[in-house]
Protein backbone atom coordinates (compact mmCIF):
# COMPACT_ATOMS: atom_id res chain seq x y z
CA UNK A 1 0.00 0.00 0.00
CA UNK A 2 1.38 3.40 -0.95
CA UNK A 3 1.67 6.07 1.69
CA UNK A 4 0.06 9.41 0.76
CA UNK A 5 2.66 12.14 0.26
CA UNK A 6 2.87 14.65 3.08
CA UNK A 7 0.99 17.86 2.34
CA UNK A 8 3.02 20.95 1.61
CA UNK A 9 2.64 24.26 3.39
CA UNK A 10 0.92 25.53 0.24
CA UNK A 11 -1.59 22.66 0.42
CA UNK A 12 -2.45 23.60 3.99
CA UNK A 13 -2.84 27.27 3.07
CA UNK A 14 -5.24 26.22 0.31
CA UNK A 15 -7.21 24.21 2.86
CA UNK A 16 -7.28 27.17 5.25
CA UNK A 17 -8.35 29.59 2.52
CA UNK A 18 -11.40 27.48 1.74
CA UNK A 19 -12.50 27.84 5.36
CA UNK A 20 -11.64 31.53 5.30
CA UNK A 21 -13.90 32.15 2.30
CA UNK A 22 -16.78 30.53 4.20
CA UNK A 23 -16.13 32.78 7.20
CA UNK A 24 -16.03 35.81 4.94
CA UNK A 25 -19.33 34.85 3.32
CA UNK A 26 -20.89 34.52 6.77
CA UNK A 27 -19.52 37.88 7.93
CA UNK A 28 -20.95 39.60 4.87
CA UNK A 29 -24.34 39.03 6.43
CA UNK A 30 -23.77 42.16 8.54
CA UNK A 31 -24.63 44.90 6.06
CA UNK A 32 -22.91 47.70 7.99
CA UNK A 33 -19.64 45.78 7.98
CA UNK A 34 -19.68 44.59 4.36
CA UNK A 35 -16.83 46.86 3.27
CA UNK A 36 -14.76 46.02 6.35
CA UNK A 37 -15.26 42.32 5.73
CA UNK A 38 -14.11 42.74 2.12
CA UNK A 39 -11.06 44.80 3.05
CA UNK A 40 -10.12 42.65 6.03
CA UNK A 41 -10.42 39.32 4.27
CA UNK A 42 -8.58 40.70 1.23
CA UNK A 43 -5.67 41.86 3.37
CA UNK A 44 -5.33 38.55 5.21
CA UNK A 45 -5.68 36.49 2.02
CA UNK A 46 -2.67 38.36 0.69
CA UNK A 47 -0.70 37.33 3.80
CA UNK A 48 -1.73 33.71 3.42
CA UNK A 49 -1.01 33.72 -0.30
CA UNK A 50 2.42 35.19 0.36
CA UNK A 51 3.19 32.38 2.81
CA UNK A 52 2.03 29.75 0.30
CA UNK A 53 4.24 31.26 -2.39
CA UNK A 54 7.26 31.63 -0.14
CA UNK A 55 7.07 28.03 1.09
CA UNK A 56 5.46 26.41 -1.93
CA UNK A 57 7.48 23.22 -1.99
CA UNK A 58 8.04 22.80 1.73
CA UNK A 59 6.50 19.71 3.29
CA UNK A 60 4.34 20.28 6.33
CA UNK A 61 4.78 18.32 9.53
CA UNK A 62 2.06 16.09 10.95
CA UNK A 63 1.60 18.61 13.76
CA UNK A 64 1.08 21.43 11.26
CA UNK A 65 -1.43 19.39 9.24
CA UNK A 66 -3.32 18.53 12.43
CA UNK A 67 -3.30 22.18 13.51
CA UNK A 68 -4.84 23.37 10.25
CA UNK A 69 -7.41 20.58 10.34
CA UNK A 70 -8.36 21.52 13.88
CA UNK A 71 -8.53 25.31 13.42
CA UNK A 72 -10.61 24.86 10.26
CA UNK A 73 -12.97 22.66 12.29
CA UNK A 74 -13.16 25.35 14.98
CA UNK A 75 -13.92 28.08 12.44
CA UNK A 76 -16.53 25.84 10.86
CA UNK A 77 -18.47 25.84 14.13
CA UNK A 78 -19.07 29.58 13.90
CA UNK A 79 -22.62 30.35 12.81
CA UNK A 80 -23.05 33.90 14.06
CA UNK A 81 -21.97 36.53 11.49
CA UNK A 82 -20.64 38.90 14.16
CA UNK A 83 -18.41 36.18 15.52
CA UNK A 84 -17.41 35.30 11.99
CA UNK A 85 -16.04 38.83 11.60
CA UNK A 86 -14.01 38.34 14.78
CA UNK A 87 -12.65 35.13 13.30
CA UNK A 88 -11.70 36.83 10.02
CA UNK A 89 -8.90 38.41 12.01
CA UNK A 90 -8.15 35.57 14.45
CA UNK A 91 -8.16 32.63 12.05
CA UNK A 92 -5.34 33.76 9.74
CA UNK A 93 -3.17 34.67 12.74
CA UNK A 94 -3.49 31.12 14.02
CA UNK A 95 -2.82 29.67 10.57
CA UNK A 96 0.30 31.79 10.07
CA UNK A 97 1.66 30.79 13.47
CA UNK A 98 0.92 27.11 12.91
CA UNK A 99 2.65 27.11 9.55
CA UNK A 100 5.73 28.73 10.93
CA UNK A 101 5.44 32.18 9.45
CA UNK A 102 7.75 34.67 11.08
CA UNK A 103 5.98 36.03 14.15
CA UNK A 104 6.62 39.46 12.76
CA UNK A 105 4.94 38.79 9.43
CA UNK A 106 1.85 40.76 10.18
CA UNK A 107 3.37 42.98 12.80
CA UNK A 108 3.34 46.66 12.16
CA UNK A 109 4.13 49.19 14.81
CA UNK A 110 2.87 52.62 14.11
CA UNK A 111 0.38 55.31 14.72
CA UNK A 112 -3.28 55.17 13.98
CA UNK A 113 -2.50 57.75 11.34
CA UNK A 114 -0.30 55.23 9.61
CA UNK A 115 -3.36 53.65 8.16
CA UNK A 116 -4.48 56.76 6.37
CA UNK B 1 -5.80 69.53 32.53
CA UNK B 2 -6.78 67.39 35.49
CA UNK B 3 -7.94 63.85 36.11
CA UNK B 4 -11.05 62.79 37.96
CA UNK B 5 -12.75 59.53 38.94
CA UNK B 6 -15.63 58.59 36.68
CA UNK B 7 -19.08 59.19 38.12
CA UNK B 8 -20.39 55.90 39.55
CA UNK B 9 -23.49 54.41 37.94
CA UNK B 10 -25.17 51.01 37.90
CA UNK B 11 -23.44 49.88 34.73
CA UNK B 12 -20.04 50.89 36.06
CA UNK B 13 -20.73 49.05 39.31
CA UNK B 14 -21.55 45.85 37.42
CA UNK B 15 -18.48 46.19 35.26
CA UNK B 16 -16.32 46.91 38.30
CA UNK B 17 -17.23 43.49 39.67
CA UNK B 18 -16.01 41.88 36.44
CA UNK B 19 -12.84 43.97 36.53
CA UNK B 20 -12.20 42.70 40.05
CA UNK B 21 -12.88 39.04 39.21
CA UNK B 22 -9.85 36.87 40.04
CA UNK B 23 -10.24 35.18 36.63
CA UNK B 24 -9.43 38.47 34.91
CA UNK B 25 -6.40 39.03 37.12
CA UNK B 26 -5.11 35.48 36.63
CA UNK B 27 -5.39 35.78 32.86
CA UNK B 28 -3.69 39.19 32.84
CA UNK B 29 -0.87 37.84 34.99
CA UNK B 30 -0.40 34.88 32.66
CA UNK B 31 -0.38 37.12 29.58
CA UNK B 32 1.99 39.68 31.06
CA UNK B 33 5.14 37.91 29.88
CA UNK B 34 3.49 35.90 27.13
CA UNK B 35 4.84 35.43 23.61
CA UNK B 36 2.92 36.60 20.56
CA UNK B 37 1.93 32.99 19.92
CA UNK B 38 0.46 32.69 23.42
CA UNK B 39 -1.42 35.96 23.04
CA UNK B 40 -2.86 34.85 19.69
CA UNK B 41 -3.88 31.60 21.36
CA UNK B 42 -5.59 33.58 24.11
CA UNK B 43 -7.48 35.57 21.51
CA UNK B 44 -8.54 32.43 19.65
CA UNK B 45 -9.66 30.59 22.79
CA UNK B 46 -11.72 33.54 24.05
CA UNK B 47 -13.24 33.97 20.57
CA UNK B 48 -13.82 30.28 20.08
CA UNK B 49 -16.49 27.67 20.61
CA UNK B 50 -14.39 24.79 21.90
CA UNK B 51 -13.73 24.58 25.63
CA UNK B 52 -11.72 21.39 25.42
CA UNK B 53 -8.01 22.13 25.91
CA UNK B 54 -6.62 19.34 23.72
CA UNK B 55 -8.21 20.89 20.66
CA UNK B 56 -6.45 24.18 21.33
CA UNK B 57 -3.14 22.45 22.01
CA UNK B 58 -3.40 20.91 18.55
CA UNK B 59 -3.95 24.32 16.96
CA UNK B 60 -0.65 25.66 18.31
CA UNK B 61 2.18 23.24 17.52
CA UNK B 62 4.85 25.85 18.26
CA UNK B 63 3.57 25.98 21.85
CA UNK B 64 2.53 22.38 22.50
CA UNK B 65 3.96 20.32 19.64
CA UNK B 66 6.71 17.71 19.79
CA UNK B 67 9.43 20.28 19.19
CA UNK B 68 8.25 22.75 21.87
CA UNK B 69 10.57 23.10 24.84
CA UNK B 70 9.32 22.15 28.30
CA UNK B 71 9.42 25.74 29.55
CA UNK B 72 7.49 26.93 26.48
CA UNK B 73 4.86 24.25 26.97
CA UNK B 74 4.56 24.94 30.70
CA UNK B 75 3.96 28.66 30.24
CA UNK B 76 1.55 28.05 27.37
CA UNK B 77 -0.41 25.66 29.61
CA UNK B 78 -0.70 28.40 32.20
CA UNK B 79 -2.03 30.84 29.60
CA UNK B 80 -4.41 28.25 28.15
CA UNK B 81 -5.85 27.40 31.55
CA UNK B 82 -6.37 31.04 32.46
CA UNK B 83 -8.10 32.05 29.23
CA UNK B 84 -10.22 28.89 29.08
CA UNK B 85 -11.56 29.84 32.50
CA UNK B 86 -12.80 33.09 30.96
CA UNK B 87 -14.15 31.40 27.84
CA UNK B 88 -16.10 29.05 30.10
CA UNK B 89 -18.07 31.98 31.48
CA UNK B 90 -20.17 31.79 28.33
CA UNK B 91 -20.99 34.05 25.43
CA UNK B 92 -23.31 36.25 27.48
CA UNK B 93 -20.61 37.82 29.63
CA UNK B 94 -17.53 36.94 27.62
CA UNK B 95 -17.40 40.34 25.91
CA UNK B 96 -17.18 42.14 29.23
CA UNK B 97 -14.55 39.77 30.57
CA UNK B 98 -12.44 40.15 27.45
CA UNK B 99 -12.64 43.93 27.65
CA UNK B 100 -11.71 43.89 31.33
CA UNK B 101 -8.78 41.60 30.57
CA UNK B 102 -7.31 43.91 27.93
CA UNK B 103 -7.62 46.84 30.35
CA UNK B 104 -5.98 44.90 33.19
CA UNK B 105 -3.15 43.72 30.97
CA UNK B 106 -2.61 47.26 29.68
CA UNK B 107 -2.54 48.66 33.23
CA UNK B 108 -0.03 46.02 34.37
CA UNK B 109 2.28 46.62 31.42
CA UNK B 110 2.15 50.39 31.92
CA UNK B 111 2.78 49.94 35.65
CA UNK B 112 6.14 48.38 34.85
CA UNK B 113 7.40 51.83 33.88
CA UNK B 114 4.90 54.16 35.53
CA UNK B 115 4.09 52.39 38.81
CA UNK B 116 1.41 54.01 40.94
CA UNK B 117 0.78 56.72 38.35
CA UNK B 118 -1.37 54.22 36.43
CA UNK B 119 -5.09 54.68 37.11
CA UNK B 120 -8.30 53.15 35.78
CA UNK B 121 -11.63 54.59 34.65
CA UNK B 122 -10.68 58.25 34.85
CA UNK B 123 -12.03 61.29 33.11
CA UNK B 124 -9.86 64.16 31.94
CA UNK B 125 -11.10 67.69 32.49
CA UNK B 126 -9.98 70.75 30.55
CA UNK B 127 -10.79 74.36 31.33
CA UNK B 128 -13.88 75.57 29.50
CA UNK B 129 -14.51 72.20 27.85
CA UNK B 130 -17.50 70.02 28.62
CA UNK B 131 -16.27 66.75 30.15
CA UNK B 132 -16.64 63.54 28.17
CA UNK B 133 -19.15 61.14 29.69
CA UNK B 134 -17.05 58.07 29.07
CA UNK B 135 -13.90 57.72 31.14
CA UNK B 136 -10.60 56.56 29.71
CA UNK B 137 -9.86 52.91 30.43
CA UNK B 138 -6.30 53.44 31.65
CA UNK B 139 -4.42 56.65 32.38
CA UNK B 140 -0.90 57.50 33.43
CA UNK B 141 -1.07 60.57 35.62
CA UNK B 142 2.34 62.16 35.73
CA UNK B 143 3.07 65.85 35.34
CA UNK B 144 4.52 66.51 31.91
CA UNK B 145 4.11 62.92 30.74
CA UNK B 146 0.43 62.07 31.08
CA UNK B 147 -1.20 59.35 29.02
CA UNK B 148 -4.74 58.22 28.26
CA UNK B 149 -5.41 54.82 26.72
CA UNK B 150 -8.57 53.25 25.43
CA UNK B 151 -8.55 49.46 25.22
CA UNK B 152 -10.32 47.26 22.69
CA UNK B 153 -10.61 43.52 22.37
CA UNK B 154 -10.68 43.61 18.60
CA UNK B 155 -10.08 45.88 15.64
CA UNK B 156 -13.79 46.03 15.01
CA UNK B 157 -14.21 47.94 18.25
CA UNK B 158 -12.28 50.87 16.82
CA UNK B 159 -14.77 53.46 15.67
CA UNK B 160 -15.28 57.17 15.17
CA UNK B 161 -16.43 57.78 18.74
CA UNK B 162 -13.25 56.57 20.40
CA UNK B 163 -11.01 58.25 17.82
CA UNK B 164 -12.78 61.58 18.32
CA UNK B 165 -12.57 61.29 22.11
CA UNK B 166 -8.85 60.57 22.05
CA UNK B 167 -8.15 63.26 19.46
CA UNK B 168 -10.17 65.84 21.37
CA UNK B 169 -8.21 65.11 24.54
CA UNK B 170 -4.95 65.43 22.63
CA UNK B 171 -6.01 68.76 21.14
CA UNK B 172 -7.33 70.20 24.39
CA UNK B 173 -4.16 69.24 26.22
CA UNK B 174 -2.09 70.99 23.56
CA UNK B 175 -4.24 74.10 23.95
CA UNK B 176 -3.29 74.10 27.64
CA UNK B 177 0.38 73.50 26.79
CA UNK B 178 0.15 70.11 28.47
CA UNK B 179 1.65 66.99 27.06
CA UNK B 180 -0.85 64.14 26.84
CA UNK B 181 -0.09 60.97 24.94
CA UNK B 182 -3.27 59.29 23.74
CA UNK B 183 -3.37 55.68 22.62
CA UNK B 184 -5.47 52.81 21.44
CA UNK B 185 -4.53 49.40 22.79
CA UNK B 186 -6.11 46.66 20.68
CA UNK B 187 -5.77 42.95 21.46
CA UNK B 188 -5.80 42.18 17.76
CA UNK B 189 -3.38 42.08 14.85
CA UNK B 190 -1.91 45.29 13.50
CA UNK B 191 -3.05 44.38 10.01
CA UNK B 192 -6.68 44.15 11.11
CA UNK B 193 -6.40 47.43 13.02
CA UNK B 194 -4.89 49.26 10.07
CA UNK B 195 -7.62 47.96 7.76
CA UNK B 196 -10.20 49.18 10.25
CA UNK B 197 -8.57 52.59 10.64
CA UNK B 198 -8.18 53.02 6.92
CA UNK B 199 -11.95 53.10 6.58
CA UNK B 200 -12.43 55.72 9.29
CA UNK B 201 -12.76 59.41 8.55
CA UNK B 202 -12.29 60.44 12.18
CA UNK B 203 -8.92 61.99 13.04
CA UNK B 204 -6.17 59.63 14.14
CA UNK B 205 -2.94 61.53 13.50
CA UNK B 206 -1.89 61.94 17.13
CA UNK B 207 -3.09 58.60 18.42
CA UNK B 208 -0.64 55.82 19.30
CA UNK B 209 -1.65 52.36 18.16
CA UNK B 210 -0.56 49.38 20.24
CA UNK B 211 -1.56 45.98 18.91
CA UNK B 212 -1.23 42.36 19.97
CA UNK B 213 2.25 42.28 18.41
CA UNK B 214 3.48 45.38 20.23
CA UNK B 215 1.85 45.18 23.68
CA UNK B 216 5.22 44.96 25.39
CA UNK B 217 6.09 48.47 24.18
CA UNK B 218 3.69 49.75 26.85
CA UNK B 219 6.19 48.69 29.49
CA UNK B 220 9.20 50.32 27.86
CA UNK B 221 10.33 53.89 28.45
CA UNK B 222 8.87 56.31 25.97
CA UNK B 223 11.48 57.67 23.61
CA UNK B 224 9.74 60.51 21.87
CA UNK B 225 6.59 62.35 21.10
CA UNK B 226 3.42 60.48 20.30
CA UNK B 227 3.44 59.04 16.83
Amino acid sequence: MQRMPAPTIADLVTQALATYVALSDLGEGIDDEWSYVQDLSGAWREELDALATARAGVSASDAQAAAIERICDEAGRITDPHRAIDWLSTFPQVVLLALGADEGTAAATGSAAGAA
Amino acid sequence: MRFQDAAPDARAATYARIQADPLVHAAAEALLDASLGERVMARAVMNGETLEPDGWRTCFPTLFGPTAEDATRAHAERVLGAVLAIAERGAGVRDQYRGALVEELTARLLARRAGDAVKRERRILFDGVRAEIHPYDVTVERAGAAEAHDCKWGARGVGADVLHQLDDAHQHAAEEDERLTVGLVVFDAALSCLVRLDAQTAPSAGIDLVTIETLDTLARPRTGASR
